[in-house]
Protein backbone atom coordinates (compact mmCIF):
# COMPACT_ATOMS: atom_id res chain seq x y z
CA UNK A 1 0.00 0.00 0.00
CA UNK A 2 0.84 3.75 -0.88
CA UNK A 3 0.47 6.44 1.64
CA UNK A 4 -2.13 8.36 0.19
CA UNK A 5 -0.53 11.53 0.61
CA UNK A 6 2.44 10.87 -1.56
CA UNK A 7 0.24 9.62 -4.32
CA UNK A 8 -1.41 13.20 -3.45
CA UNK A 9 2.03 14.85 -4.09
CA UNK A 10 2.61 13.27 -7.19
CA UNK A 11 -0.95 14.52 -8.05
CA UNK A 12 -0.19 17.86 -7.01
CA UNK A 13 3.21 17.89 -9.13
CA UNK A 14 1.24 16.99 -12.23
CA UNK A 15 -1.34 19.63 -11.56
CA UNK A 16 1.24 21.70 -10.93
CA UNK A 17 3.34 21.31 -14.00
CA UNK A 18 -0.33 21.45 -16.16
CA UNK A 19 -1.23 24.33 -14.81
CA UNK A 20 2.20 26.26 -15.78
CA UNK A 21 1.59 25.19 -19.33
CA UNK A 22 -1.47 27.45 -19.35
CA UNK A 23 -0.97 30.11 -16.33
CA UNK A 24 1.69 31.93 -18.02
CA UNK A 25 3.00 35.21 -18.63
CA UNK A 26 2.57 36.63 -22.22
CA UNK A 27 5.73 39.01 -22.86
CA UNK A 28 5.42 42.19 -24.54
CA UNK A 29 6.12 41.83 -28.96
CA UNK A 30 5.88 45.76 -29.22
CA UNK A 31 8.11 48.25 -27.83
CA UNK A 32 7.61 51.82 -27.29
CA UNK A 33 10.29 54.40 -26.26
CA UNK A 34 7.74 56.97 -24.14
CA UNK A 35 7.79 60.60 -22.65
CA UNK A 36 5.01 61.59 -20.57
CA UNK A 37 4.81 65.18 -19.37
CA UNK A 38 2.91 65.83 -16.53
CA UNK A 39 1.06 69.89 -17.66
CA UNK A 40 0.26 72.07 -14.25
CA UNK A 41 -2.10 74.27 -14.29
CA UNK A 42 -1.53 78.07 -14.93
CA UNK A 43 -0.67 78.04 -10.64
CA UNK A 44 1.39 75.14 -10.59
CA UNK A 45 -1.46 73.82 -7.93
CA UNK A 46 -3.08 71.11 -9.49
CA UNK A 47 -2.60 68.73 -12.36
CA UNK A 48 -4.02 69.60 -15.49
CA UNK A 49 -2.72 66.97 -17.98
CA UNK A 50 -0.73 63.85 -19.27
CA UNK A 51 0.63 64.32 -22.21
CA UNK A 52 1.93 61.01 -23.58
CA UNK A 53 4.40 60.31 -26.51
CA UNK A 54 5.38 56.87 -27.86
CA UNK A 55 7.90 56.02 -30.53
CA UNK A 56 7.25 52.45 -31.28
CA UNK A 57 9.88 50.01 -32.45
CA UNK A 58 10.58 49.62 -35.85
CA UNK A 59 9.84 45.98 -35.92
CA UNK A 60 6.03 46.35 -34.75
CA UNK A 61 6.35 49.93 -37.05
CA UNK A 62 6.88 47.52 -40.14
CA UNK A 63 4.04 45.60 -39.23
CA UNK A 64 1.65 48.85 -38.87
CA UNK A 65 2.53 49.87 -42.17
CA UNK A 66 2.48 46.64 -44.02
CA UNK A 67 -1.51 46.53 -42.36
CA UNK A 68 -2.81 49.89 -42.93
CA UNK A 69 -1.07 50.77 -46.47
CA UNK A 70 -3.88 50.47 -48.60
CA UNK A 71 -2.59 51.68 -51.77
CA UNK A 72 0.85 49.76 -51.70
CA UNK A 73 2.91 52.81 -51.73
CA UNK A 74 4.86 51.50 -48.90
CA UNK A 75 4.23 55.11 -47.22
CA UNK A 76 1.40 55.97 -44.73
CA UNK A 77 -0.63 59.08 -46.08
CA UNK A 78 -2.64 61.10 -43.70
CA UNK A 79 -5.71 58.60 -44.21
CA UNK A 80 -4.06 55.61 -43.43
CA UNK A 81 -2.91 57.63 -40.40
CA UNK A 82 -6.03 58.31 -39.32
CA UNK A 83 -7.33 54.79 -39.41
CA UNK A 84 -3.95 53.79 -37.29
CA UNK A 85 -5.04 56.29 -34.92
CA UNK A 86 -8.86 55.30 -35.08
CA UNK A 87 -7.94 51.73 -34.19
CA UNK A 88 -5.11 52.60 -31.66
CA UNK A 89 -7.91 55.30 -29.94
CA UNK A 90 -10.88 52.65 -29.33
CA UNK A 91 -8.79 49.99 -28.08
CA UNK A 92 -6.92 51.70 -25.72
CA UNK A 93 -10.44 52.90 -24.79
CA UNK A 94 -10.69 49.39 -22.46
CA UNK A 95 -6.83 49.71 -21.11
CA UNK A 96 -7.83 53.37 -19.40
CA UNK A 97 -5.06 54.34 -22.02
CA UNK A 98 -2.23 52.99 -20.43
CA UNK A 99 -2.70 55.26 -17.87
CA UNK A 100 -2.69 54.35 -13.75
CA UNK A 101 -2.44 57.24 -11.76
CA UNK A 102 -3.25 57.14 -7.92
CA UNK A 103 -3.69 60.34 -5.05
CA UNK A 104 -2.13 58.51 -1.54
CA UNK A 105 -2.65 55.22 -3.25
CA UNK A 106 -6.04 55.68 -4.29
CA UNK A 107 -6.79 55.37 -8.23
CA UNK A 108 -8.12 58.82 -10.28
CA UNK A 109 -10.38 58.54 -13.15
CA UNK A 110 -8.67 59.92 -16.20
CA UNK A 111 -10.79 61.30 -18.87
CA UNK A 112 -10.87 59.52 -22.57
CA UNK A 113 -8.31 61.71 -25.10
CA UNK A 114 -10.01 64.05 -27.55
CA UNK A 115 -7.79 62.39 -29.85
CA UNK A 116 -4.78 60.48 -30.48
CA UNK A 117 -2.56 61.79 -33.17
CA UNK A 118 -0.38 59.40 -34.83
CA UNK A 119 2.89 60.09 -37.23
CA UNK A 120 5.17 58.29 -38.94
CA UNK A 121 9.02 58.47 -39.10
CA UNK A 122 11.94 57.41 -39.87
CA UNK A 123 10.80 54.10 -40.20
CA UNK A 124 8.98 54.79 -36.71
CA UNK A 125 4.99 54.74 -35.48
CA UNK A 126 4.66 57.37 -33.31
CA UNK A 127 1.54 58.16 -31.41
CA UNK A 128 0.45 61.11 -29.51
CA UNK A 129 -2.47 61.83 -27.38
CA UNK A 130 -3.61 64.09 -23.95
CA UNK A 131 -5.68 62.98 -21.26
CA UNK A 132 -6.72 65.09 -18.54
CA UNK A 133 -8.22 64.10 -15.06
CA UNK A 134 -11.88 63.64 -14.58
CA UNK A 135 -11.33 66.74 -11.64
CA UNK A 136 -7.40 68.35 -11.69
CA UNK A 137 -5.28 66.72 -8.95
CA UNK A 138 -3.88 69.10 -6.27
CA UNK A 139 -0.36 68.90 -5.50
CA UNK A 140 -0.73 67.57 -2.43
CA UNK A 141 0.31 63.89 -1.02
CA UNK A 142 1.66 61.35 -2.99
CA UNK A 143 1.10 61.33 -6.46
CA UNK A 144 2.12 58.19 -8.50
CA UNK A 145 1.52 58.30 -12.43
CA UNK A 146 2.20 54.83 -13.82
CA UNK A 147 1.93 54.13 -17.92
CA UNK A 148 2.10 50.63 -18.82
CA UNK A 149 0.01 48.04 -20.75
CA UNK A 150 -1.59 45.70 -18.29
CA UNK A 151 -2.17 43.15 -20.76
CA UNK A 152 2.22 42.74 -21.48
CA UNK A 153 1.73 43.48 -25.30
CA UNK A 154 3.48 46.51 -25.26
CA UNK A 155 6.39 47.75 -23.07
CA UNK A 156 5.84 51.26 -22.79
CA UNK A 157 10.01 52.10 -22.18
CA UNK A 158 11.09 55.19 -20.36
CA UNK A 159 14.78 55.29 -21.40
CA UNK A 160 15.69 57.87 -19.26
CA UNK A 161 14.38 59.66 -15.63
CA UNK A 162 14.10 63.13 -17.78
CA UNK A 163 11.53 61.34 -20.09
CA UNK A 164 8.67 61.81 -17.15
CA UNK A 165 9.02 65.19 -16.84
CA UNK A 166 7.28 68.21 -14.93
CA UNK A 167 7.66 71.42 -15.88
CA UNK A 168 7.58 74.40 -13.24
CA UNK A 169 6.99 71.88 -10.40
CA UNK A 170 6.95 73.72 -7.10
CA UNK A 171 9.86 73.86 -4.69
CA UNK A 172 7.46 72.24 -1.65
CA UNK A 173 7.06 69.03 -4.41
CA UNK A 174 9.49 66.17 -5.26
CA UNK A 175 9.64 63.97 -7.99
CA UNK A 176 11.05 60.70 -8.02
CA UNK A 177 11.33 57.93 -11.21
CA UNK A 178 10.37 54.22 -9.41
CA UNK A 179 11.97 51.41 -11.44
CA UNK A 180 11.48 48.42 -9.81
CA UNK A 181 13.84 45.90 -9.75
CA UNK A 182 12.27 42.74 -11.27
CA UNK A 183 13.31 40.10 -8.98
CA UNK A 184 13.25 42.41 -5.82
CA UNK A 185 9.50 43.39 -6.92
CA UNK A 186 8.67 39.13 -7.10
CA UNK A 187 10.32 38.99 -4.08
CA UNK A 188 8.40 41.51 -2.28
CA UNK A 189 5.22 40.80 -3.54
CA UNK A 190 5.27 37.04 -3.43
CA UNK A 191 3.38 36.67 -0.41
CA UNK A 192 0.54 38.97 -1.18
CA UNK A 193 0.38 37.69 -5.10
CA UNK A 194 -0.32 34.46 -3.79
CA UNK A 195 -2.81 35.49 -1.01
CA UNK A 196 -3.69 37.17 -4.11
CA UNK A 197 -3.89 34.49 -6.30
CA UNK A 198 -6.41 32.40 -3.66
CA UNK A 199 -8.67 35.28 -2.95
CA UNK A 200 -8.63 36.80 -6.24
CA UNK A 201 -7.86 34.29 -9.10
CA UNK A 202 -8.40 36.42 -11.84
CA UNK A 203 -5.61 37.89 -11.01
CA UNK A 204 -3.61 40.93 -10.23
CA UNK A 205 -1.39 41.60 -13.34
CA UNK A 206 2.38 41.82 -12.95
CA UNK A 207 2.76 44.78 -15.09
CA UNK A 208 1.75 47.07 -12.37
CA UNK A 209 4.45 46.10 -10.19
CA UNK A 210 7.14 46.23 -13.03
CA UNK A 211 5.72 49.36 -14.62
CA UNK A 212 8.32 52.46 -14.32
CA UNK A 213 6.30 55.56 -12.00
CA UNK A 214 6.59 58.95 -11.62
CA UNK A 215 6.26 59.74 -8.00
CA UNK A 216 5.75 63.07 -6.70
CA UNK A 217 5.66 63.91 -3.04
CA UNK A 218 4.31 67.69 -1.75
CA UNK A 219 4.16 68.94 1.67
CA UNK A 220 1.03 70.77 1.96
CA UNK B 1 -6.46 4.44 -0.67
CA UNK B 2 -9.34 6.26 -2.35
CA UNK B 3 -8.88 9.03 -0.46
CA UNK B 4 -5.45 8.63 -2.94
CA UNK B 5 -7.45 8.66 -6.25
CA UNK B 6 -9.71 11.47 -4.76
CA UNK B 7 -6.90 13.97 -4.15
CA UNK B 8 -5.46 13.00 -7.75
CA UNK B 9 -8.75 14.39 -9.19
CA UNK B 10 -9.07 17.13 -7.38
CA UNK B 11 -5.62 18.57 -8.07
CA UNK B 12 -6.39 17.92 -11.70
CA UNK B 13 -9.62 19.52 -11.36
CA UNK B 14 -7.69 22.40 -9.14
CA UNK B 15 -5.17 22.61 -12.32
CA UNK B 16 -7.89 22.76 -14.79
CA UNK B 17 -9.78 25.71 -12.59
CA UNK B 18 -6.51 27.46 -12.93
CA UNK B 19 -6.03 26.67 -16.71
CA UNK B 20 -9.20 27.88 -17.02
CA UNK B 21 -8.78 31.16 -15.27
CA UNK B 22 -6.15 31.89 -16.74
CA UNK B 23 -7.63 31.59 -20.17
CA UNK B 24 -9.74 34.61 -19.30
CA UNK B 25 -7.80 37.37 -20.82
CA UNK B 26 -7.99 39.21 -23.78
CA UNK B 27 -6.27 37.16 -26.73
CA UNK B 28 -6.31 39.91 -29.38
CA UNK B 29 -3.97 43.15 -28.69
CA UNK B 30 -4.67 46.23 -26.20
CA UNK B 31 -3.18 48.19 -29.39
CA UNK B 32 -5.83 46.41 -31.74
CA UNK B 33 -2.83 45.96 -34.22
CA UNK B 34 -1.82 42.43 -34.13
CA UNK B 35 -2.48 39.75 -31.92
CA UNK B 36 -1.05 38.88 -27.70
CA UNK B 37 0.42 35.92 -27.89
CA UNK B 38 -2.74 35.37 -24.77
CA UNK B 39 -3.06 35.26 -21.09
CA UNK B 40 -1.24 38.07 -18.66
CA UNK B 41 -2.02 36.30 -15.91
CA UNK B 42 0.94 36.33 -13.39
CA UNK B 43 0.06 35.80 -9.97
CA UNK B 44 -0.33 32.62 -8.42
CA UNK B 45 1.87 29.70 -7.31
CA UNK B 46 4.87 30.20 -9.94
CA UNK B 47 5.35 33.51 -10.29
CA UNK B 48 8.75 33.52 -9.71
CA UNK B 49 9.70 30.96 -12.03
CA UNK B 50 7.28 32.78 -14.84
CA UNK B 51 8.74 36.32 -14.03
CA UNK B 52 11.94 35.07 -14.57
CA UNK B 53 10.87 33.34 -17.97
CA UNK B 54 9.19 36.18 -19.07
CA UNK B 55 12.25 38.25 -18.12
CA UNK B 56 14.49 35.95 -20.62
CA UNK B 57 11.42 35.84 -23.12
CA UNK B 58 12.50 39.48 -23.07
CA UNK B 59 15.47 39.73 -23.30
CA UNK B 60 16.20 37.05 -26.13
CA UNK B 61 13.19 39.43 -28.08
CA UNK B 62 14.93 42.43 -27.40
CA UNK B 63 18.19 40.99 -28.91
CA UNK B 64 16.58 39.60 -31.49
CA UNK B 65 14.79 42.68 -32.74
CA UNK B 66 18.28 44.38 -32.37
CA UNK B 67 20.32 41.93 -34.87
CA UNK B 68 17.24 41.99 -37.61
CA UNK B 69 17.53 45.70 -37.68
CA UNK B 70 21.39 45.69 -37.80
CA UNK B 71 21.29 42.72 -40.58
CA UNK B 72 19.65 45.56 -42.77
CA UNK B 73 23.29 46.93 -42.92
CA UNK B 74 25.39 43.80 -42.03
CA UNK B 75 24.67 40.08 -43.66
CA UNK B 76 27.17 38.81 -41.87
CA UNK B 77 24.54 38.99 -38.80
CA UNK B 78 22.53 35.73 -39.75
CA UNK B 79 23.56 33.23 -37.79
CA UNK B 80 23.20 35.47 -34.63
CA UNK B 81 20.16 36.09 -35.49
CA UNK B 82 19.86 32.57 -36.31
CA UNK B 83 21.15 31.74 -32.83
CA UNK B 84 18.96 34.23 -30.83
CA UNK B 85 15.97 32.96 -32.54
CA UNK B 86 16.38 29.57 -31.26
CA UNK B 87 17.44 30.90 -27.80
CA UNK B 88 14.27 33.05 -28.59
CA UNK B 89 12.00 30.11 -29.00
CA UNK B 90 13.38 27.96 -26.08
CA UNK B 91 12.03 30.69 -23.65
CA UNK B 92 8.88 31.60 -25.59
CA UNK B 93 7.81 28.32 -25.38
CA UNK B 94 8.17 27.66 -21.64
CA UNK B 95 6.16 30.99 -21.47
CA UNK B 96 2.83 31.22 -22.51
CA UNK B 97 1.23 29.63 -25.23
CA UNK B 98 -1.64 26.74 -25.97
CA UNK B 99 1.21 24.41 -27.60
CA UNK B 100 2.32 22.62 -25.14
CA UNK B 101 -0.14 22.63 -22.82
CA UNK B 102 -2.52 21.01 -25.74
CA UNK B 103 0.32 18.59 -27.13
CA UNK B 104 1.35 17.55 -23.42
CA UNK B 105 -2.15 16.99 -22.36
CA UNK B 106 -2.83 14.46 -25.23
CA UNK B 107 0.03 12.84 -24.73
CA UNK B 108 -0.81 12.21 -21.28
CA UNK B 109 -4.28 11.11 -22.28
CA UNK B 110 -2.93 8.86 -24.60
CA UNK B 111 -0.72 5.95 -24.45
CA UNK B 112 1.81 7.38 -26.54
CA UNK B 113 5.69 6.86 -26.74
CA UNK B 114 7.88 9.64 -26.16
CA UNK B 115 9.83 9.27 -28.95
CA UNK B 116 7.03 10.10 -31.31
CA UNK B 117 5.40 13.00 -28.67
CA UNK B 118 8.90 14.43 -29.61
CA UNK B 119 7.91 13.98 -33.12
CA UNK B 120 4.75 15.69 -32.50
CA UNK B 121 6.36 18.64 -30.58
CA UNK B 122 8.65 18.91 -33.52
CA UNK B 123 6.26 18.68 -35.91
CA UNK B 124 3.37 21.04 -34.61
CA UNK B 125 6.29 23.60 -33.95
CA UNK B 126 7.37 23.81 -37.52
CA UNK B 127 3.61 24.02 -39.07
CA UNK B 128 3.23 26.64 -36.48
CA UNK B 129 6.46 28.73 -38.28
CA UNK B 130 4.98 27.43 -42.30
CA UNK B 131 1.73 28.97 -41.31
CA UNK B 132 3.64 32.49 -40.13
CA UNK B 133 5.71 32.48 -43.21
CA UNK B 134 2.86 31.95 -45.31
CA UNK B 135 0.18 34.46 -43.72
CA UNK B 136 3.23 37.02 -43.91
CA UNK B 137 3.52 36.07 -47.86
CA UNK B 138 -0.05 36.35 -48.41
CA UNK B 139 -0.14 39.56 -46.27
CA UNK B 140 2.69 40.84 -48.18
CA UNK B 141 1.98 39.98 -51.48
CA UNK B 142 -1.98 39.35 -51.78
CA UNK B 143 -3.37 41.01 -48.46
CA UNK B 144 -1.99 44.73 -48.93
CA UNK B 145 -4.35 46.90 -50.91
CA UNK B 146 -7.38 44.91 -49.52
CA UNK B 147 -9.73 45.25 -46.83
CA UNK B 148 -8.75 42.17 -44.93
CA UNK B 149 -5.88 43.14 -42.89
CA UNK B 150 -3.42 40.39 -41.25
CA UNK B 151 -4.62 41.04 -37.87
CA UNK B 152 -8.08 39.73 -39.38
CA UNK B 153 -6.27 36.81 -40.70
CA UNK B 154 -4.03 36.21 -37.41
CA UNK B 155 -7.27 36.57 -35.47
CA UNK B 156 -9.29 34.13 -37.85
CA UNK B 157 -6.02 31.10 -37.71
CA UNK B 158 -6.12 32.07 -34.39
CA UNK B 159 -10.14 31.45 -33.67
CA UNK B 160 -9.81 28.36 -35.94
CA UNK B 161 -7.40 26.95 -33.71
CA UNK B 162 -8.86 27.28 -30.45
CA UNK B 163 -12.11 25.84 -32.43
CA UNK B 164 -10.05 22.92 -33.28
CA UNK B 165 -8.56 22.74 -29.41
CA UNK B 166 -11.67 22.49 -27.75
CA UNK B 167 -13.30 20.08 -30.54
CA UNK B 168 -10.29 17.74 -30.28
CA UNK B 169 -10.29 17.90 -26.70
CA UNK B 170 -14.21 17.10 -26.66
CA UNK B 171 -13.68 14.18 -28.82
CA UNK B 172 -10.85 13.06 -26.66
CA UNK B 173 -12.92 13.58 -23.34
CA UNK B 174 -15.55 11.30 -25.05
CA UNK B 175 -13.90 8.61 -26.16
CA UNK B 176 -11.98 8.43 -22.83
CA UNK B 177 -15.76 8.57 -20.88
CA UNK B 178 -17.85 6.30 -22.97
CA UNK B 179 -16.48 3.35 -21.99
CA UNK B 180 -17.56 4.64 -18.69
CA UNK B 181 -21.24 5.58 -19.69
CA UNK B 182 -21.08 2.13 -20.80
CA UNK B 183 -20.15 0.21 -17.95
CA UNK B 184 -22.69 2.31 -16.19
CA UNK B 185 -25.50 2.52 -17.73
CA UNK B 186 -24.95 -0.07 -20.31
CA UNK B 187 -24.86 -4.44 -21.25
CA UNK B 188 -21.21 -4.06 -23.00
CA UNK B 189 -19.09 -5.98 -21.05
CA UNK B 190 -16.55 -3.86 -18.27
CA UNK B 191 -13.04 -3.34 -19.83
CA UNK B 192 -10.15 -0.89 -19.50
CA UNK B 193 -10.15 2.00 -21.24
CA UNK B 194 -6.18 2.50 -21.02
CA UNK B 195 -4.20 1.39 -23.82
CA UNK B 196 -2.05 0.09 -21.34
CA UNK B 197 -4.24 -2.69 -20.20
CA UNK B 198 -4.06 -5.32 -22.78
CA UNK B 199 -7.96 -6.37 -23.09
CA UNK B 200 -9.14 -9.79 -23.53
CA UNK B 201 -10.56 -7.99 -27.09
CA UNK B 202 -6.73 -7.15 -28.50
CA UNK B 203 -5.66 -8.48 -31.45
CA UNK B 204 -3.09 -7.88 -33.79
CA UNK B 205 -4.46 -7.09 -37.19
CA UNK B 206 -1.59 -6.93 -40.02
CA UNK B 207 -3.03 -5.48 -43.05
CA UNK B 208 -2.39 -7.88 -46.47
CA UNK B 209 1.17 -6.19 -47.92
CA UNK B 210 1.15 -3.22 -45.75
CA UNK B 211 3.00 -4.54 -42.95
CA UNK B 212 4.28 -1.47 -41.26
CA UNK B 213 0.50 -0.43 -40.91
CA UNK B 214 -0.14 -2.15 -37.33
CA UNK B 215 -3.53 -1.77 -35.97
CA UNK B 216 -3.73 -2.81 -32.12
CA UNK B 217 -7.79 -3.39 -31.71
CA UNK B 218 -8.39 -3.59 -27.84
CA UNK B 219 -11.98 -2.77 -28.85
CA UNK B 220 -14.24 -5.66 -28.51
CA UNK B 221 -16.66 -4.42 -30.45
CA UNK B 222 -14.49 -3.87 -33.32
CA UNK B 223 -14.05 -7.15 -34.88
CA UNK B 224 -10.63 -8.52 -34.85
CA UNK B 225 -11.43 -10.32 -38.39
CA UNK B 226 -12.33 -7.72 -39.72
CA UNK B 227 -9.69 -6.87 -42.04
CA UNK B 228 -9.64 -10.94 -42.95
CA UNK B 229 -13.19 -11.56 -42.89
CA UNK B 230 -13.20 -11.24 -46.67
CA UNK B 231 -10.36 -13.22 -47.47
CA UNK B 232 -6.57 -12.62 -48.77
CA UNK B 233 -7.06 -13.42 -52.02
CA UNK B 234 -7.05 -9.75 -53.35
CA UNK B 235 -3.52 -7.29 -54.22
CA UNK B 236 -2.54 -5.23 -51.48
CA UNK B 237 -4.03 -1.49 -50.77
CA UNK B 238 -7.10 -2.93 -53.34
CA UNK B 239 -10.50 -2.35 -52.08
CA UNK B 240 -11.82 -5.47 -50.95
CA UNK B 241 -14.95 -6.15 -53.12
CA UNK B 242 -16.95 -8.42 -50.73
CA UNK B 243 -17.03 -5.65 -47.46
CA UNK B 244 -16.02 -2.42 -49.11
CA UNK B 245 -13.33 -2.11 -46.28
CA UNK B 246 -10.21 -0.81 -47.82
CA UNK B 247 -7.32 -3.26 -46.25
CA UNK B 248 -5.86 0.24 -44.87
CA UNK B 249 -7.14 -0.05 -41.61
CA UNK B 250 -9.75 2.12 -41.11
CA UNK B 251 -9.37 5.38 -38.58
CA UNK B 252 -12.10 4.22 -36.81
CA UNK B 253 -10.67 0.69 -35.92
CA UNK B 254 -8.05 2.37 -34.69
CA UNK B 255 -9.53 3.89 -31.00
CA UNK B 256 -7.79 1.84 -29.46
CA UNK B 257 -4.83 1.91 -30.67
CA UNK B 258 -1.40 2.77 -28.72
CA UNK B 259 -1.00 5.44 -31.18
CA UNK B 260 -3.49 6.92 -34.01
CA UNK B 261 -1.78 8.73 -36.43
CA UNK B 262 -5.08 10.57 -37.04
CA UNK B 263 -5.46 11.60 -33.69
CA UNK B 264 -1.82 12.86 -33.20
CA UNK B 265 -2.14 14.96 -36.54
CA UNK B 266 -5.32 16.55 -35.12
CA UNK B 267 -3.55 17.60 -31.85
CA UNK B 268 -0.46 19.21 -34.59
CA UNK B 269 -3.08 20.76 -36.81
CA UNK B 270 -5.02 22.15 -34.02
CA UNK B 271 -2.18 23.74 -32.39
CA UNK B 272 -0.11 24.32 -35.80
CA UNK B 273 -2.23 26.58 -37.52
CA UNK B 274 -2.14 29.42 -34.74
CA UNK B 275 1.13 31.61 -35.92
CA UNK B 276 2.83 33.35 -32.96
CA UNK B 277 2.69 37.10 -33.24
CA UNK B 278 6.35 37.24 -32.35
CA UNK B 279 7.07 35.62 -35.67
CA UNK B 280 4.96 37.40 -37.46
CA UNK B 281 6.33 41.02 -36.24
CA UNK B 282 9.61 39.65 -37.62
CA UNK B 283 8.55 38.45 -40.73
CA UNK B 284 6.86 41.85 -41.50
CA UNK B 285 10.30 43.54 -40.74
CA UNK B 286 12.07 41.30 -42.66
CA UNK B 287 9.91 40.83 -45.84
CA UNK B 288 9.59 44.77 -45.79
CA UNK B 289 13.11 45.50 -45.61
CA UNK B 290 13.72 42.32 -48.14
CA UNK B 291 15.77 40.22 -45.76
CA UNK B 292 13.87 36.85 -46.64
CA UNK B 293 16.68 34.50 -46.36
CA UNK B 294 16.69 36.04 -42.89
CA UNK B 295 13.43 36.37 -41.81
CA UNK B 296 12.27 32.82 -42.66
CA UNK B 297 15.85 30.85 -41.12
CA UNK B 298 15.15 33.33 -38.09
CA UNK B 299 11.16 32.04 -37.52
CA UNK B 300 12.51 28.37 -38.71
CA UNK B 301 15.17 28.50 -35.60
CA UNK B 302 12.78 29.76 -33.68
CA UNK B 303 10.28 26.99 -34.18
CA UNK B 304 13.53 23.97 -33.22
CA UNK B 305 13.65 26.40 -29.90
CA UNK B 306 9.99 26.24 -29.27
CA UNK B 307 10.09 22.08 -30.01
CA UNK B 308 12.90 21.41 -27.94
CA UNK B 309 10.75 23.30 -25.10
CA UNK B 310 7.55 21.66 -25.82
CA UNK B 311 9.28 18.10 -26.08
CA UNK B 312 10.66 18.31 -22.46
CA UNK B 313 7.25 19.70 -20.85
CA UNK B 314 5.88 16.89 -22.71
CA UNK B 315 7.90 14.31 -21.66
CA UNK B 316 7.82 15.74 -18.02
CA UNK B 317 4.42 15.44 -18.03
CA UNK B 318 4.38 11.93 -19.73
CA UNK B 319 6.93 10.72 -17.38
CA UNK B 320 4.79 11.91 -14.23
CA UNK B 321 1.88 9.99 -15.52
CA UNK B 322 3.75 6.86 -15.60
CA UNK B 323 5.50 7.54 -11.92
CA UNK B 324 1.88 8.06 -10.49
CA UNK B 325 0.85 5.23 -11.91
CA UNK B 326 3.67 2.62 -11.38
CA UNK B 327 3.68 3.56 -7.20
CA UNK B 328 -0.48 2.57 -7.80
CA UNK B 329 0.54 -0.78 -8.40
CA UNK B 330 -1.02 -2.83 -11.36
CA UNK B 331 -4.19 -3.38 -9.60
CA UNK B 332 -7.60 -1.55 -9.67
CA UNK B 333 -6.04 1.27 -7.80
CA UNK B 334 -3.04 1.51 -10.60
CA UNK B 335 -6.03 1.01 -13.73
CA UNK B 336 -7.96 3.87 -11.54
CA UNK B 337 -5.46 6.28 -11.07
CA UNK B 338 -4.20 5.26 -14.83
CA UNK B 339 -8.29 6.02 -16.41
CA UNK B 340 -8.34 9.42 -13.84
CA UNK B 341 -5.34 10.83 -14.90
CA UNK B 342 -6.39 10.19 -18.70
CA UNK B 343 -9.68 11.41 -18.35
CA UNK B 344 -7.92 14.64 -16.74
CA UNK B 345 -5.59 14.83 -19.77
CA UNK B 346 -8.28 14.94 -22.05
CA UNK B 347 -10.55 17.29 -19.78
CA UNK B 348 -7.54 20.07 -19.66
CA UNK B 349 -7.41 19.70 -23.64
CA UNK B 350 -11.15 20.07 -23.67
CA UNK B 351 -11.04 22.89 -21.03
CA UNK B 352 -7.71 24.90 -22.27
CA UNK B 353 -9.47 25.19 -26.09
CA UNK B 354 -12.73 26.55 -24.45
CA UNK B 355 -11.23 29.00 -22.30
CA UNK B 356 -8.90 30.40 -25.05
CA UNK B 357 -11.62 30.51 -27.38
CA UNK B 358 -13.88 32.26 -25.09
CA UNK B 359 -11.00 34.71 -24.32
CA UNK B 360 -10.72 35.68 -27.84
CA UNK B 361 -14.59 35.37 -28.99
CA UNK B 362 -14.88 38.30 -26.09
CA UNK B 363 -11.49 40.06 -26.71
Amino acid sequence: MIPSTFLLRLAMALAALLATSGAASAHPHVFAEARLDVVLSPDHQSVKALRHLWRFDELFSSTVLMQFDKNSDLKLDDAELKDVADTIFSSLAEYDYFQLVTVDGKDVHMNAPSQVMTNFDNDQLIVLFESEPATPIKLAGTIEFGVYDPTFYTAIDFTEDANMAVEGLPPTCTRKVIRPDPDTAIAQNQKTLTDAFFNDPTGTDMSKIFATKLELTCKP
Amino acid sequence: MRRGILHAGLALAAAALALHLAGVAHAQSSLGIGTNDAMPTTTGLFAHQLAWINLKQQESYRALAGTMKAMRQDGSKLWVLIGLSFLYGIFHAAGPGHGKAVISSYMVANEVALRRGILLSFISAFLQAVTAIAVMLLAFFVLRGTAVSMTDAAWFLEIASYVFVTAFGAWLLWRKLRPLVVRLFGTAPAYSLSAAQAGPGRAEATTAGRGMVRARLNHPDASPALAFECGQDHAPGTVCADCGHSHIPDPAMLSGDPFDWRTAWSAVAAVGIRPCSGALIVLSFAFLNGLWTGGILSVLAMSVGTAITVAILATLAVTAKDWAVWFAGDGRLGNRVHAVIEIGGAALVFLFGLALLSASLAA
